[in-house]
């Protein structure tokens, strides 16, 4: 049975936002799937990582303030992300769970006498995002599509050797009609049930 | 009129390099005749999450509402210069770098929405952006992986500025098990760069 993560990472909860979390939640209900949620926002997580945490970032282990989102991490097979994407990458909100939760000791280690991280998130077999952008597809192509390859990338290395990534993204929100958004929303209760079957 | 730099630096702890680097970035560029103001985003307690008021206010005729993101913004209003200097986590920005790019650069600082709601430029008195980080990682395989945060600064944010705007980029890779010589030598063509920005 599929164990989802699901990391929600809106200011407001919008419309949209909101209608995509649900639809999200729907799909992996529909699917059977077991699910558990952080919903930054609404849980007041902090994302600066402090001076103390960077001071001890050389040794195993996260903050104690994130143990819940370290365990729910290394309990799931599947990580989903909910997000906006803002100046072409995750919110800092998103950006400061990646560098307070994902550090040495949960995401990757260093063996002793050994220069190469090895990846330790080996429970995890899938990260799905789904995301808004504001602007194009032509205008994020230019800019590099930095966000997506933070997870399909910098995040999916440290996951399970053959782990894959799913984007579900919706551009030109800015000027989307109604439509277009509707036709998203089933997009993505369509790719999240088929994933979690 | 004085040309201004903005040195903007990232960095938990106060004895972290990249403290070290934003000094001799900010001296490179005064004795190149800048006027600088440094930001230290840990250091001024910024906060990195743009609140639920300000996505709010966002789309709106004032979208900021916290005084230091409003003194953030005038600096950078006149800036020829952006520097950022912090150091590169997960192939990014720091999350308190990437929310003051979220909070400061807002409608109306960064860039304006026209008639059709398309993105236009509004840092066209950017001559320059200048990227100094460290990286964990060998120069292999960041580039093998991921740099985002170079890419969000040169690509996305260089949008915002003028057609002749250019970019500097100045990394450290390697950091973890770099030597004080290669450090110093880093440091040092930091402030060189710098001071060639004239």
């Amino acid at each position: 049975m599929t164990r989802a993560l699901v990391v929600f990472c809106h200011p407001t909860g919008d419309s949209l936002a909101g209608a995509v979390l649900d639809r999200v939640r729907g799909a992996l209900d529909d699917a059977g799937a077991q699910q558990r949620l952080h919903d930054l926002y609404a849980d007041g997580f902090r994302p600066e990582l402090t001076a103390a945490e960077h001071a001890a970032h050389l040794t195993p282990g996260a903050d104690p303030s994130v143990r819940r989102h370290v365990d729910d991490l290394e309990w799931c097979d599947t990580l989903v992300l909910v997000y906006p994407t803002w100046w072409s990458g995750q919110p800092a909100m998103l950006k400061g769970w990646i560098d307070r939760v994902w550090v040495n000791g949960v995401a990757w280690e260093l063996p002793p006498g050994t220069r190469r991280v090895r990846p330790k998130l080996t429970n995890v077999r899938r990260i799905v995002a789904v995301t808004t952008h504001g602007s194009s597809k032509l205008v994020n192509a230019a800019q590099g599509e930095g966000g997506k390859r933070t997870i399909s990338r910098s995040m999916r290395t440290m996951c399970h050797r053959r782990a894959r990534t799913h984007w579900i993204a919706l551009y030109g929100v800015d000027t989307c009609s109604p439509r277009r958004r509707r036709s998203f929303l089933a997009r993505v209760e369509r790719r999240i049930r088929a994933l979690a079957d | 009129m004085t040309d201004n730099a903005l040195v903007i630096v990232a960095h938990p702890r106060p004895d972290g390099f990249a403290h070290a680097l934003a000094g001799r970035a900010a001296g490179g560029l005064r004795a190149a005749g800048f006027d600088v103001a440094v930001l230290d985003l840990y250091g001024v307690g910024f906060r990195a999450a743009m609140s639920a008021e300000e996505r709010e206010a966002y789309h709106g005729d004032e979208p900021i509402l916290d005084p230091l993101v409003a003194e953030h913004a005038a600096l950078l209003r006149s800036a020829r210069v952006l520097a950022f200097v912090y150091p590169t986590w997960w192939g990014g920005l720091p999350a308190i770098l990437k929310g003051w790019l979220e909070r400061v650069m807002v409608p109306g600082v960064a860039f304006r929405f026209d008639e059709r709601g398309k993105v236009r430029p509004a840092l066209t008195h950017v001559d320059t952006i200048v990227g100094v980080s460290t990286y964990g990682s060998s120069r292999a395989y960041v580039r093998a992986i991921n740099d985002n945060g170079r890419r969000t600064l040169t690509r996305a944010l260089r949008m915002s500025c003028g057609a002749r705007t250019g970019t500097r980029w100045l990394g450290l890779y390697g950091m973890d098990t770099a030597t004080a010589t290669q450090r110093a030598d880093f440091a040092a063509t930091v402030e060189r760069a710098m001071l060639r920005l004239r």
